[in-house]
């Protein structure tokens, strides 16, 4: 029983660093005063939500789907469209983007559940690529490439502020809650061998297909909020390299750790505004971090640090005790 | 008619005729050896009994009800549970995890999976080894916690694939143990082994499968000196 407590520990660390991060990212407006940065901060945000939603699908799941960022624009257009035709407000469009993204969610995972791998990817890229592309060329209805203005919801930054930390949080607690139950166990044995967990009982399509839709609804969600933020929601929200950043964001935080997408996020937006003086090579550079990670450290930096103390303790107990 | 009942069971890929109308039965609280030279079918077989492949013709009955080409996660719940010839087990999970899942989805409560799932570590022997990820295990725990996650919740028939294969002889005699023990409590076996010893010792029964056909069903003593058998395995020569 008392490895059976080091396994669940290992999981509260995890949680506990992610809770370590978002309260220093609560203090962080006290020092930073600058209403830029806190814009960027607001924007890594956005990006753990989707972090998180991708990680509960390729990191616990194994599915590898290539169309995170796809769902985070199907949430900020729902909202913005309920604002455009229906003069709907934040506080039903919200709600509204999380169920329609949920909703389509769902319908793609009943089209590729029996597909692994490689086909997986593909087809979920293809869907990444169809979506954008109906958004982007319905111009009567979506305005097209123009984009469409989304009503501000605060007056404030600093209430975005601390209205996307809440949710952050709330989703990350959530999704701890989720894993920890039996649920979760069922999610990582389907990643681990899907053959094995059919013949062991574990429901293989409904498991994916919940899955596919809380992922999807997560990002619904962030993207409704990031919508109201910039005001402003485009094709350009789907694109391939959206995805391609959220993928590198838990990569290089950790695959399949809670702390990976959030750290990774923060991280990696950040790195990526620092250097955008640098031009085109920020991306060069994410990509060889992304394949230097998946080469040599698959759980990312978060594996790194607990290898290292882990040797530390080691280090440390087999040190005579004097 | 049988606890497990298998008639004309027939499966085919390509040209190779891998089963071909293969009929037995099984009674409940049996354990019964399925042996067999290689390609014999015997793991086509239990793949059809699990649900990994569907026949291309006949029927399986299991306690009255058919149960043939359902899928592996609707007979695992029917009762249906096996192991694998490559052991499978969920390698990123930590060994009682791979356990309290089994248990879970099949219908125990959390807390009540991981009090059987210490339960069955302890019965194999694995005890020390439960906050352990599976996939650091050696090969041989790695098969006893694969056939350990069958028993979660006893099924109605454990179809075990070669699970002797390359394992210690002392870890063998754990599982062997184990196997005794439960089978006295009235589970039903459908064994796969090449080790002979073995099948003598455990199973009052033996099927032979040849070619796809059975060609031998008694008393393992008998099977094993049947004539038909002699040949499949060494050729008639020898016969």
């Amino acid at each position: 029983m008392q490895m059976l407590a080091d396994t669940r520990g290992r999981m509260r660390a995890e949680l506990w660093a992610s809770l370590v991060i978002l309260a220093g990212v609560a203090i962080l407006p006290t020092v930073m005063t600058n209403d830029y940065w806190r814009g960027v901060i607001v924007v890594s945000m956005y990006f753990a939500m989707l972090s998180i939603g991708w990680n509960l699908l390729a990191g616990y799941t194994g599915q590898f789907s290539l169309a995170p960022a796809t769902f985070g624009m199907i949430g900020g257009y729902t909202t913005g469209l309920l604002a455009y035709h229906l003069n709907a407000t934040g506080l039903s469009g919200i709600p509204a983007a999380l169920i329609v993204a949920g909703m389509i969610g769902f319908i793609l995972a009943r089209i590729v559940m029996r597909l692994r791998g490689p086909y997986l990817a593909l087809t979920t890229l293809s869907f990444a690529e169809i979506m954008r592309l109906v958004i982007g060329n319905s111009i009567d209805f979506t305005r097209g490439d123009l984009g469409l203005n989304v009503p501000s919801l605060f007056e404030s930054r600093l209430i975005y502020y601390y209205a996307m930390l809440v949710v952050l949080a709330l989703i990350q607690l959530g999704i701890y809650a989720l894993l920890s139950s039996p649920a979760g166990l069922y999610l990582r044995a389907i990643r681990d061998d899907e053959v094995a967990a059919a013949g062991r009982g574990i429901m293989i399509v409904h498991w994916k297909t919940y899955a596919f839709t809380i992922s999807a609804a997560i990002s619904g969600l962030a993207g409704a909020l990031y919508g109201h933020f910039a005001q402003l929601v485009s094709p350009e929200m789907g694109l391939i390299s959206q995805s391609g950043l959220i993928i590198s964001m838990v990569v290089i935080g950790g695959l399949g750790t809670l702390v990976g997408p959030i750290g990774g996020a923060f991280l990696v937006y950040v790195a990526s505004e620092l250097l955008r003086e640098a031009g085109g090579y920020q991306l060069i550079i994410f990509a060889l971090l992304v394949i230097v990670f998946a080469r040599f450290f698959r759980e990312g930096l978060w594996g790194l640090l607990s290898a290292g103390h882990e040797r530390l303790m080691a280090r440390r107990a087999a040190a005579p005790a004097e | 008619m049988s606890y497990l009942f298998v008639h004309g069971l027939t499966m085919a890929f390509g040209g190779v005729r891998a089963l071909e109308s293969v009929t037995f039965g099984i009674e409940r609280g049996e354990l019964v050896g399925l042996i067999g030279p290689n390609g014999s079918g015997k793991t086509t077989l239990v793949n059809i009994l699990s649900g990994h492949l569907r026949p291309d013709g006949g029927r399986v009955e299991l306690d009255g009800r058919r149960i043939d080409g359902l899928r592996p996660e609707i007979l695992a719940r029917r009762g249906v549970l096996r192991t694998f010839q490559l052991t499978r087990v969920f390698p990123r999970m930590n060994a009682i995890d791979n356990l309290v899942a089994v248990g879970c989805a099949l219908g125990l409560t959390q807390r009540e999976a991981e009090r059987r799932g210490s339960k069955i570590m302890e019965e194999l022997s694995l005890a020390g080894l439960c906050g352990l990820d599976a996939g650091h295990l050696s090969g041989g725990q790695m098969k006893l916690l694969e056939f350990g996650a069958c028993f979660m919740v006893p099924p109605k028939i454990a179809l075990l694939d070669e699970p002797f294969a390359a394992i210690h002889p002392t870890m063998k005699e754990i599982m062997a143990a184990f196997i005794r023990r439960y089978h006295a409590a009235g589970q039903t076996f459908l064994l796969i082994s090449h080790d002979m010893p073995v099948i003598v010792e455990l199973c009052p029964r033996a099927l032979c499968l040849d070619a796809g056909a059975v060609i031998a069903d008694g008393l393992t003593r008998e099977v094993l000196t049947d004539r038909v058998v002699i040949e499949a395995y060494l050729g008639e020569a020898a016969a």
